[in-house]
């Protein structure tokens, strides 16, 4: 125990100040890449809501397709694959796209049964009363939608943060990358590891907490059958 | 190169034999998954201990909130470090399975706690013994509700897979990249690579869809 605890004594001071500014970077990746996917992901849903059968057919398809491929294999094309094309994307802006697309498949049908958990009669009361379909938007679905589905959303920013990590392979400064170099440098893969985990842990708890926290509320005053 | 066919004769190959390991690798981490996660499922549902419900907490949340990646590095480089030597393979079928063990854990506890409290007390109360209750009574009603989740946990499962090509495991993304290096295909071998895992992981999401639908139906 104590030859595992004796390297974090001598370089843990040093690890940390590289390793804490490559969090910054798998921050920043996720933050963008989330909001990517929050657009996408709303674009998505709204058009799966479509009166045209064919834009709602080519959603659905999206959300498939991109689901059943690896977030990885997405990261591959756009970074390897396109610059056969001419367009030559850098790490981290391939690295976003990556994460934002495999996202918004997750989004848009979270967002998808927000919208589905909601009353018909609501919809048709503000109609009726006369309100524009803009106004009965943006005033009573979108605001109850985003609070049905803020415990989901949260855990794909989390599945986000942890999917970021992949983005070492396509050679993005990131946490996981930066971890590599290090045990490459210090020969002490065990130690190295387990301190960015718990980089990454620190990060992530907190939102499953208020993930939780969140979904709990949510389901307050609502009976389960739990024995 | 340019000739469709030698590419083919090429590419698919290396790709389908990385088929064959990806569905090793993920049918191996299935099976420890299922096997652990519903022993953690156990303990949290029924276990009266409090240091052991605290551990079952602590392991899920570790495995949860830590990206698997991590998990596959300490595993894979990290223990090669102080000696314990995993091959590839084991780390990453090790590493997922002990990961997806914390998914299916709390799969687990949802269909045990989708149960009226009523069944187990009337199966004690008639003289059946507490395992007795669980194997008969309780574990097929629960994986009976669990089935739907068990097939989406089964179809990510696969996708997860590519990720320990980081590790050197050989499957379809560690043959998809050494097949760039060797034939600068790139675009067309990592677009075979990602349909195959498609194909892999669509007839498991299309199950999840239709027993959820199929169980939902009977309420």
């Amino acid at each position: 125990m104590n030859s595992f605890l004796t390297p974090f004594a001598d370089n843990g001071s040093i690890w940390l100040s590289v390793l804490l500014p490559a969090a910054g970077t798998t921050a920043s990746l996720t933050i963008t890449a989330f909001l990517l996917a929050v657009i996408l992901g709303g674009g998505i849903a709204a058009l799966r809501l479509s009166s045209l059968s064919a834009l709602r057919r080519s959603a659905q398809i999206y959300v498939e397709i991109v689901r059943g491929v690896p977030v990885l294999a997405i990261l591959f094309l756009l970074y390897f694959g396109l610059p056969g094309y001419g367009i030559a994307l850098d790490p981290f802006t391939a690295a976003t796209l990556g994460l934002g697309i495999s996202s918004s498949a997750y989004v848009a049908e979270i967002i998808r049964a927000g919208l589905d958990a909601l009353h018909k009669g609501q919809r048709e009361a503000a109609l009726a009363i006369g309100m524009k379909p803009r106004i009965l938007y943006q005033t009573i679905i979108l605001p109850q939608v985003l609070r049905i589905s803020l415990p989901a959303l949260l855990s794909t920013l989390i599945a986000l943060l942890k999917d970021s990590s992949l983005c070492a392979l396509i050679t993005v400064d990131e946490l996981m990358l930066t971890a590599r170099a290090l045990s490459t440098e210090y020969f002490q893969p065990l130690q190295i590891f387990v301190l960015t985990g718990v980089i990454y842990f620190a990060i992530a708890w907190p939102l499953s907490l208020l993930s939780r926290r969140l979904e709990r509320r949510l389901l307050r005053g609502r009976r389960t059958v739990a024995g | 190169m340019s000739d469709p066919a030698t590419l083919a004769a090429t590419i698919l190959p290396p790709l389908l034999r990385g088929a064959i390991v990806t569905v090793e690798v993920a049918a191996g981490a299935f099976l420890i998954a299922v096997v652990i996660g519903m022993l953690l499922a156990l303990i949290k549902t029924f276990g009266r201990s409090l240091p052991l419900r605290a551990c079952v907490d602590l392991y899920v949340e570790t495995f949860r909130n830590v990206p698997a990646l991590t998990h596959l590095f300490i595993l894979y480089f990290g223990l090669a470090s102080i000696g314990v030597k995993l091959t590839s393979l084991s780390a990453a079928i090790l590493g997922l399975g002990l990961i997806g063990a914390a998914t299916l854990a709390d799969v687990f506890r949802a269909g045990f706690q989708s149960l009226h409290a009523g069944q187990r007390e009337a199966a004690l109360a008639i003289g059946m013994t507490p395992g007795t209750v669980l194997r008969f009574i309780l574990m097929p009603q629960a994986l009976r509700t669990t089935l739907p989740p068990l097939a989406n946990y089964g179809a990510q499962l696969v996708k997860d897979t590519s990720i320990v090509a980081a590790i050197a495991a050989p499957e379809i993304m560690f043959f998809a990249r050494s097949l760039v290096t060797s034939t600068f295909e790139t675009t067309l071998i990592y677009l075979s690579a990602a349909l195959l895992y498609l194909a892999l992981s669509l007839p498991l999401s299309f199950a999840a869809g239709r027993l959820e639908k199929r169980l939902g139906g009977g309420r």
